[in-house]
């Protein structure tokens, strides 16, 4: 595939359509050619995936020395691994000599790698510490230090593991700017924060990977249609169809964001999603006292970690007469081609929490927001439709989404005790904007 | 009472292919209602995730995680949400089909009986000319009242780690 290589503004698809004329930032329009496009695909391969910190695990996964579990940098399988010496490490799974992967279980404890093809052995960073019959094969100037795995960079914020092969990326922090103050919040309000409940779930979704990123970043309107049943059915406790408007829509640097949101006027929600009372007693010993001022009435929060993942942090009733449970879903959109993604979709809860709790949380993420969620479900028919009815030349041609709600809105903090730059209300598309403008400056910045 | 093999050919395994294949033809005809009636006030539903693993893990399932934890109150929300206007992952609804076989039964207390079965269900959706195929066991519980089983444990045990369909809308 052709793309003309091109730097800065003029970064340009091979029919000569320029990647900047695909957006219109400042009066909010997006070409649905940037959604499905194979060459656009490839670009983001390049440019963001090859570039940016991707989150790919959990702490919590991994916790005791030898544990590993293989996951996805954009296309590219990576075994994510605790070292024999507590280091968090994340490689490239594929042998040096000639490609094969060396981890071929999807999770797992061991001491080293070794390729089933010629058993080349590598350590959990990465490095060749074994090659069978070493001097008849390749005699004395096979330097194994030259032979490592492919290693990518590491990071960890609030127990999120994230990954990079770009050298010269910047600090994961500085990628994450001001949402840090809500991963804190989110992920770490008790001592031994949140913890990973079995694995995740995966499953494909014929959608770009994109989607899953703009819904979650900030679409909270689509809940009013695509969620009606979940009102109906009182899944949504207050039962008000706008549920999802009542709070603020917070917009952070690199594309990153979130939406916050507690319950309707005159609406009483349980303090810190009705977690029990000595996991409140933690909360307010961890907490500032402006986190708590925001976690205390929130019921529920959406957002995504730029580029692909996405955490909700829901309450929901399923079962009438029984209290809602709530739970910390993070969900990765890994890219499988223009058209289609693997979904990773974890569970978390608090580490020090009781059994109980732990249950109704598993039980209510389950219900609504995992495979078989009964929120999900929808959103991913939503999803796979919208790539489908967009691929085609018309629809990429003459088809420009409109991402207008809210655009003349100033920013106002109000009472909001939270950093980023806050918008009264969640019923707004500053935040997938915002992906959009991190999404040209990626696709568009002179590197190499 | 020890658990007994009922054989093919007993009446009794007749009848619970009967039911199975009863239950199966229900789903396919979207009567969930009728479903529901043949489920146990008391039923406990899951589908385990399944993982990955080497042969010395084991068949890879994952004993805290599922892509369903369900039982009466939880499965009769999932239907009346079907019955809205707005279930938009299975409306239009999806053709399906599930195809039994491979049928064991035991019989493990007077009115018990433990049940083994292979599902292949397919699922078509919109126009797309290609399916969704999910295989897997079911390992069941049916109870016995008069006439009637009631299915009062499910457990699914899927054969895809990573699933094929866009979301799991669907009941086995």
């Amino acid at each position: 595939m052709a793309i003309q290589k091109n730097v800065g503004e003029d970064v340009c698809l091979s029919d000569g359509t320029k990647v900047r004329d695909l957006l219109d930032l400042d009066e909010g329009y997006i070409s649905a050619r940037a959604i499905g496009d194979p060459e656009i695909h490839q670009m983001e391969i390049e440019k963001i995936f090859s570039k940016v910190w991707i989150p790919v695990a959990h702490e919590s996964e991994i916790p005791n020395k030898g544990d590993y579990v293989l996951r996805y940098i954009g296309n590219e399988e990576v075994i994510v691994s605790r070292s024999e010496s507590n280091v968090i490490n994340v490689v490239l799974n594929a042998c040096t000599h000639r490609g094969s992967p060396v981890c071929r279980s999807e999770m797992g404890n061991s001491s080293h790698f070794r390729c089933p093809y010629h058993g080349f052995t590598f350590k959990q960073n990465g490095d060749l510490i074994g090659v069978p019959a070493h001097k008849e094969a390749f005699g004395d100037a096979f330097d194994k230090s030259q032979y490592s795995l492919v290693k990518a960079r590491a990071a960890t914020y609030a127990g999120i593991i994230f990954g990079t092969f770009n050298d010269s990326a910047p600090p994961l922090e500085e990628q994450l700017g001001s949402l840090k103050w809500y991963l804190d919040m989110m992920l770490s309000h008790t001592n031994g924060g949140m913890e990973v409940i079995g694995v995740p779930q995966r499953w494909t979704v014929k959608s770009n990977w994109k989607l899953g990123a703009d819904n979650f970043v900030g679409d909270a309107y689509h809940t009013f249609m695509t969620h009606q049943s979940a009102v109906q059915l009182k899944l949504v406790p207050s039962g008000d169809p706008k549920f999802a408007f009542y709070g603020v829509h917070v917009s952070c640097e690199n594309g990153n964001g979130l939406g916050l949101i507690g319950g309707p006027p005159e609406y009483e929600i349980p303090p810190f999603y009705g977690v029990p009372q000595d996991i409140v007693e933690q909360i307010e010993q961890k907490l500032t006292p402006e986190h708590q001022k925001a976690f205390r009435r929130l019921a529920y929060i959406h957002g995504n970690i730029y580029p692909n993942m996405s955490f909700g942090y829901f309450s929901w009733a399923t079962e009438d007469g029984k209290n809602p449970g709530s739970y910390l879903t993070l969900r990765q959109w890994v890219p499988k081609g223009p058209h289609e993604m693997e979904v990773f979709s974890w569970v978390l809860v608090e580490k020090e929490a009781p059994d109980w709790w732990k249950e109704l949380a598993r039980e209510t993420y389950v219900r609504t927001f995992g495979s078989s969620g009964m929120l999900e479900q929808d959103d991913t028919e939503m999803w796979k439709n919208i790539t489908r009815a967009t691929k085609g030349y018309i629809a990429s041609s003459k088809l420009k989404f409109i991402y207008r709600m809210g655009i003349d809105r100033k920013p106002e903090q109000g009472d909001w005790p939270g950093p980023g730059t806050v918008y009264q209300g969640d019923y707004s598309e500053a935040n997938q904007l915002n992906i959009w403008r991190q999404w040209q400056k990626l696709l568009t910045e002179n590197s190499e | 009472m020890l658990s007994t093999n009922i054989r093919i050919g007993n009446p009794i395994y007749f009848e619970i292919l009967e039911f199975l294949q009863s239950e199966a033809e229900v789903l396919d005809s979207g009567e969930f209602r009728k479903w529901l009636d043949m489920l146990d006030q008391e039923m406990h539903y899951v589908m385990p995730v399944r993982t990955n693993r080497e042969r010395i893990r084991g068949e890879g399932f994952i004993g805290d995680m599922y892509h369903f934890e369900e039982n009466y109150a939880s499965m009769k929300k999932r239907i009346e949400r079907v019955e809205t206007e707005f279930a938009w992952a299975e409306d239009p609804p999806s053709r399906t089909r599930r195809f039994i076989s491979n049928v064991r039964v035991e019989q493990t207390a007077e009115h018990e009986f433990k049940v083994k079965s292979y599902l292949l269900l397919t699922r078509s959706r919109g126009n797309e000319p290609d399916y969704n195929l999910v295989t897997c066991v079911r390992n069941d519980i049916l109870t016995r009242t008069g006439q009637e089983f009631k299915l009062k444990t499910r457990e699914i045990l899927i054969d895809q780690t990573t699933l094929g369909m866009d979301n799991l809308a669907v009941f086995f």
